[in-house]
C-alpha cells in the first residue's frame, strides 16, 4: 500500500523529453508529443476520407457525412440562428478532445516488461510500450482549450453585434451587473479548465491504481467506463458549454 | 500533513453536493420516464449532461485536495 503516494505523484507530474536539434537542446513535454500524434492522425484521416467526394455518398463518405451532420445538429441546437459560423470550430474541438481524452485506452495493451515478468519469455522484452497519457491530464493543455473557447466567445460577440452593440451588452439588463459580467470572462475559462483537467486526471489516477493492484482482466472492464465513456462525455460537455456561452454572446 | 489534512477533508466535502445533485436529477428523470416512456432517449441524454455538470463540484474539490497534498 505504501507505494501508492509516489505513484500518484509520478502520474501528476509531466515528463520532459529532450530533443537535440542543430546543437540545441529543446525540452518538450510528453503532452505535446501525444498531441502531435493526434494531429497527425486527424489530418491523415480527413485527407483520406474526403478524397473523391460524390453527390450520392457511398462507402467511406457516409461515415464523414454522418459525423458532420451530427456536429451541425449539435451546433444548431444550442447556438441557433448563427450556427454556420461556429460549426467548424465546435467540430474541430470536439474531435480533438474526444481523441485526446480516450487515447489512454491503449494502456490496456501490456508493456514488454510486464509480459516478460508474467511469462519469462525473452522475445516479449522487445515489445513496444503503448503507455500514452491523455494530454488533457496536463492542466496547461486544458487551460489552453478553455482560453481558446473564451476567445471564440469574444470574437463571436464582437462580430455578430459589432463593437458598439457588444459594449452595450455589458450594461444590458441593469448596469449594476457590470462587475459580474466582467468576472464571467475570468471564471468561465477557469471552470472549463478545472472540469476537463480534474475529470481526466481522476480517471488516469484511478486507472493507474487499478493497473498496479489488479493487473489482469479488471482493468479492461473498468477502462470502458473511465477511459471511453467519461472521456467522450467530458469532451461533449466542454463543447456544449462553449456553444452555450457563444449562444449567450450572440443572441 | 498535520493541519492540512483537515483542510483536505473539508475540500472533499464538495463531493456531498455532487452526490445530492445527481441523485435529485436521477429521481426527476425516473419520474419523467414513468410519465412519458416514449421520451426516454431524450430524457436520458439530458440526464447524462446534467449529471456531468453536477459532477463538476466534486471534481473542483478533488483537484484542490490533490493540489494541497502534492504541491505544498
Amino acid at each position: 500500500m505504501e507505494g501508492f503516494g509516489e505513484k500518484i505523484a509520478e502520474v501528476m507530474s509531466s515528463n520532459k523529453i529532450d530533443i537535440h536539434l542543430f546543437g540545441l537542446t529543446i525540452q518538450i513535454s510528453d503532452a505535446v508529443i501525444v498531441m502531435w500524434i493526434i494531429m497527425a492522425f486527424l489530418i491523415i484521416f480527413s485527407i483520406i476520407f474526403t478524397r473523391k467526394m460524390k453527390t450520392i455518398p457511398e462507402g467511406k463518405q457516409n461515415i464523414v457525412e454522418t459525423l458532420v451532420e451530427l456536429i451541425n445538429k449539435l451546433t444548431e441546437g444550442s447556438v441557433g440562428h448563427h450556427w454556420k459560423l461556429f460549426a467548424p470550430y465546435i467540430g474541430t474541438v470536439l474531435l480533438f478532445l474526444v481523441l485526446s481524452n480516450t487515447i489512454s485506452i491503449f494502456n490496456i495493451i501490456p508493456s514488454g516488461e510486464q509480459l516478460y515478468h508474467l511469462t519469462h519469455i525473452k522475445a516479449f522484452q522487445k515489445f513496444p510500450d503503448f503507455n500514452l497519457i491523455p494530454p488533457t491530464k496536463n492542466a496547461s493543455v486544458a487551460m489552453g482549450f478553455a482560453v481558446m473557447s473564451m476567445v471564440a466567445v469574444l470574437i463571436s460577440g464582437i462580430r455578430v453585434k459589432k463593437v458598439s452593440g457588444w459594449l452595450k451588452s455589458f450594461l444590458e439588463p441593469v448596469p449594476l451587473l457590470l462587475p459580474f459580467k466582467i468576472l464571467d470572462y475570468v471564471i468561465r475559462p477557469l471552470s472549463l479548465c478545472f472540469r476537463q483537467y480534474g475529470n481526466v486526471l481522476g480517471a488516469v489516477i484511478i486507472m493507474e491504481l487499478i493497473y498496479s493492484s489488479i493487473p489482469a482482466f479488471i482493468p479492461g472492464v473498468v477502462s470502458i467506463y473511465f477511459d471511453i465513456f467519461d472521456g467522450i462525455l467530458q469532451a461533449y460537455v466542454f463543447v456544449f458549454l462553449t456553444s452555450l456561452y457563444i449562444a449567450e454572446a450572440v443572441e | 500533513m498535520g493541519n492540512s489534512a483537515i483542510a483536505i477533508s473539508l475540500a472533499l466535502l464538495g463531493c456531498v453536493s455532487a452526490g445530492w445533485g445527481i441523485s435529485f436529477a436521477t429521481g426527476k428523470a425516473v419520474e419523467a420516464v414513468a410519465r412519458q416512456p416514449e421520451a426516454g432517449t431524450k430524457i436520458q441524454t439530458v440526464l447524462l449532461l446534467g449529471a456531468a455538470l453536477a459532477e463538476a463540484t466534486a471534481i473542483y474539490g478533488f483537484v484542490i485536495a490533490l493540489l494541497m497534498i502534492f504541491l505544498k
